[in-house]
């Protein structure tokens, strides 16, 4: 009951936060009200038992897309150019998706209905089949990386390309050397400033820790890859905002980062092309172990591994291609 | 909680919001904790923890954005005075790096 509540105050103030977003015409409130808006989310996932989304959107959301955000505006102006008129055909295209989409929620199932179409469809199979044919506790994990392996193949690529297109667009230039006496502001970071160092250099291994748990636990408990390669970002964008651009390419330098970036892509895609060479199918674990539910650990372990490193590199790419940018 | 989003929607001003944001983030971290107690699943725990960690990462963000803004308008009222005074000495950057 007061999980409801508390759901429906969340949902609210979601509302609000949105129309807050899209009014103001601050950038940066903007950003701030964003990620205030991240974390209204992610406690509604946890309260829907959503906690490895939960926790996705609080690794990405709270943390890397706020640091994202800011690096792009440091590039750009601070307030949005307002626009002089109100557009009718766009307000008259949102109004009547909204009329659509409120028609539609009507025969909508109520939430938690049992005899609801998704909890009658493949999920039972899941929630059956899981303990005895890959034996690992949290079925998320199990689905994401064996039961629909395909699909996470596919959003690897996805966050690959998306990387790489980045990439393109802004490139990983090098410093210019000499050209300029006074380095671009943006490559100092906070190393004059001591608080923010010392605390910073302290909690800096436990999220590296943290990173490392949430990988290799995913198959316990909430995580996996792409929470763990957030995670892992942050840190290392961590390091850079206190010892600023340089150092922290120094320690991954821009070669390293192309290498992560393509090899956990590639290491998922040759698990799938080993099991095929041992005889199985492809991205069929089974046959990676003489025993099928260990061979299954072992193709979760291996496929969640390389989702988790290629989130890494593209995160901290896409990070270091915004910071190495002189502003215009 | 409502009151933290008051305060980071009405402002007056950016620290004011920031503060709010900080605030709230500090009290999702609560929440999240005590509704993984109430409803007997410690392991959801882990969530509280990722939020600690990451919130201060934006919150540093926020810091180097400022720090560099206020750099970076320096530099250009620096650039603005050796042009109208080649011979002035070097630009008026105090934190300059090694």
């Amino acid at each position: 009951m007061i999980l409801t509540v508390l759901g429906f105050l969340l949902l609210t103030l979601l509302v609000i936060v949105t129309g807050a977003i899209v009014r103001t015409a601050n950038l940066f409130a903007a950003v701030v009200l964003l990620s205030l808006f991240s974390l209204l989310m992610a406690a509604n996932f946890f309260l829907l038992d959503a906690a490895d989304v939960a926790l996705t959107e609080a690794a990405v959301g709270a943390g890397i897309s706020t640091v994202l955000m800011l690096a792009a505006l440091a590039l750009t102006a601070e307030t949005e150019k307002t626009a002089s008129r109100l557009k009718w055909v766009a307000a008259g295209t949102v109004t009547a998706l909204t009329l659509v989409l409120l028609y539609a929620t009507l025969s909508i199932p109520r939430m938690g209905d049992p005899s609801a179409p998704v909890h009658q469809h493949v999920a039972p199979w899941y929630l059956q089949n899981t303990p005895h044919l890959i034996d690992i506790p949290n079925v998320v994990s199990a689905i994401l990386a064996s039961f629909r392996g395909y699909d996470t193949l596919g959003e690897v690529f996805v966050v690959f390309t998306a990387g790489i297109g980045v990439l393109f667009m802004l490139g990983m230039r090098r410093f210019p050397a000499g050209k300029r006496r006074i380095p671009p502001p943006q490559t100092l970071g906070l190393k004059h400033h001591l608080v923010p160092r010392t605390v910073g250099t302290f909690i800096l291994p436990f999220i590296i820790l943290f990173g490392l748990y949430v990988q290799f636990h995913g198959e316990h408990g909430p995580g996996g890859g792409f929470q763990a390669g957030a995670i892992m970002a942050a840190a290392f964008i961590l390091y850079a905002l206190l010892e600023g651009e340089r150092r922290a390419l120094d320690i991954v330098p821009p070669r390293v980062l192309m290498l992560l970036l393509a090899s956990g892509a590639f290491l998922y895609g040759a698990v799938g092309v080993m099991c095929m060479l041992l005889g199985g199918n492809f991205l069929d674990y089974n046959v990676l172990a003489a025993d099928p539910v260990a061979g299954q650990h072992l193709g979760i372990m291996l496929v969640e591994l390389g989702v988790g490193v290629s989130v890494t590199g593209v995160l901290l790419s896409i990070y270091h291609a915004f910071a190495k940018r002189e502003p215009a | 909680m409502c009151l933290a989003v008051a305060r980071a929607l009405l402002g007056p001003g950016v620290y004011n919001r920031l503060l709010a944001a900080n605030l709230f983030g500090t009290k999702t971290v609560l929440l999240l904790a005590v509704v993984a107690v109430l409803s007997d699943r410690p392991e959801f725990l882990d969530l509280a923890l990722a939020y600690a960690l990451i919130n201060f990462i934006g919150v540093l963000a926020v810091l180097e954005f400022v720090q560099s803004r206020a750099l970076r308008r320096r530099l250009e009222d620096g650039h603005r005075l050796e042009d109208s005074k080649p011979e002035s000495g070097p630009a008026p950057t105090t934190d300059r790096p090694e």
